[in-house]
């Protein structure tokens, strides 16, 4: 490039235009569309909650309550307390945060558990924690149609478990407790098993409080 | 050149992976399945016709000197917009589909070589018909990968199992590595096929590579 004498301000001027007009599109945009998207995000988190919680006709995402590292949403259904669900974040992951969705009985058990948000390595992580449908040609082939949330070796174990308060966590198989894992995805395993873990002894723990509903946050 | 010539040149031609050699990291990144290189594709076709329409329209306002930083303002304005507005009104599976691939369209090379090698200096329905034949080409090109990675590291094509009780899978295919060796072997057998083709012409050829003429950001590759 030749040192010659560049005119600055028509340089200066164009794209400072330009970075103008383009953060007002921006901006313009971003104000817009804050209605929809949070409207979006509110439907995301009822639909993954309608997947954990049995029928409900009150709105469980106005009924959440934080106790320690997870938040409890409550499902009524006319007026009586249907069932609960926890919601945790672990560090734990592999590569980064996993948020886990379960779904607990008034007495503690669970029922159904979700990951909600993930970023494992795919192939190995993602079979632990995704619910997929594995579709084959033969069975579309046959016309076969599957209802219900597809099943999951790893997550569909916790059904039917139940913490105490202040018990030892649960472990993987791996680690000497009985917790099935993917070989391979070990710390993805570890992570859910404890996330769940969590979610279930604060239930335990917590237990009477929420049952009584008088867990004052109403947002 | 006609408008569907432009429109047609990005598909075989000049496909942007295999002829001009753009926007290898994305094509690596998202391949292992089937339907993440198919979306991909689908949100840069969008992301291309869309920018080398506003570019083509600031052409002329926008001085040579600063052309690249005003490019890359427009680019990654253009994509935030495209964000937001799935975010906001796009079906929630479709957003989940491609929602993680449309930030990483801003640093896709193919776009700003688009605009700095033919939106700047062409008229918009033009610009915007080369847009989407590169976006074809590239969709195209992602997706014949994807679809080799994903049956042969798991059996299945979009996520459709083909091969039931597939007890040995590749898994070396749906890693990273994988797609380089493939992309490599790909770009190995199109060359070949090129080369016998132009020697039956008699034509010569030399394989496609990084050059100065394809670049075109600065001035070296000007005669």
């Amino acid at each position: 490039m030749s040192s010659e004498n560049v005119k600055l301000t028509p340089l200066v001027v164009s794209t400072g235009l330009i970075s103008c007009v383009a953060t007002a599109l921006m901006a313009w945009v971003f104000v817009v569309t804050e209605a929809p998207i949070a409207a979006a995000q509110q439907k995301k988190n009822t639909a993954a909650l309608s997947q954990v919680l049995p029928a409900f006709d009150n709105r469980p995402t106005q009924e959440a309550v934080t106790l320690g590292d997870v938040t409890f949403y409550t499902a009524r259904k006319d007026g009586q307390i249907t069932g609960f669900a926890g919601e945790t974040v672990t560090h734990k992951g592999y590569a980064g945060e996993v948020c886990v969705l379960a779904g607990l009985k008034p007495d503690g058990t669970l029922t159904t558990v979700l990951v909600t948000r993930q970023s494992e390595t795919p192939g190995l992580g993602t079979v632990v924690a995704e619910r997929v449908r594995q579709k084959t040609l033969s069975g579309i082939l046959a016309g076969k149609k599957e209802t219900g949330l597809p099943p999951n070796k790893i997550l569909d174990q916790f059904t039917g478990m139940k913490a105490e308060a202040g018990q030892t966590p649960w472990a993987v198989k791996k680690d000497g407790g009985d917790l099935d894992a993917i070989i391979g995805a070990t710390i993805t395993s570890r992570a859910v098993g404890g996330a769940v873990f969590t979610i279930a002894e604060t239930f335990a723990a917590q237990r009477a409080t929420l049952l009584t509903g008088n867990t004052g946050s109403k947002d | 050149m006609s408008v569907f010539k432009e429109l047609t040149k990005g598909i075989i031609r000049e496909n942007p992976t295999f002829v001009l050699m753009l926007g290898m990291c994305p094509t690596l990144a998202v391949t292992n399945n089937a339907i993440n290189g198919c979306s991909m594709g689908l949100a840069t076709l969008f992301v291309l016709a869309g920018s080398n329409m506003v570019i083509s329209l600031i052409r002329n306002v926008v001085p040579k000197k600063v052309r690249i930083p005003c490019y890359v303002v427009v680019i990654a304005a253009f994509v935030t917009v495209v964000d937001l507005l799935m975010q906001a009104y796009a079906p929630a599976a479709i957003y989940q589909a491609l929602g993680i691939f449309i930030p990483l369209i801003v640093v896709n090379c193919i776009v700003l070589g688009r605009a700095e090698a033919f939106a700047c200096k062409n008229g918009i329905i033009a610009s915007i018909a080369d847009g989407i034949g590169m976006g074809l080409g590239f969709t195209l090109s992602l997706t014949v990968i994807g679809g080799i990675r994903e049956f042969l590291s798991t059996g299945s094509l979009f996520q459709i199992k083909l091969i039931e009780g597939w007890a040995h899978p590749f898994m070396l295919m749906g890693q990273a590595p994988g797609g380089f060796i493939l992309l490599g072997i790909l770009l190995a057998a199109i060359n070949w096929a090129n080369r016998r083709k132009a020697k039956k012409a008699g034509r010569p050829w030399s394989p496609p590579g990084i050059d100065c003429y394809q670049c075109n950001l600065c001035d070296l590759g000007k005669k």
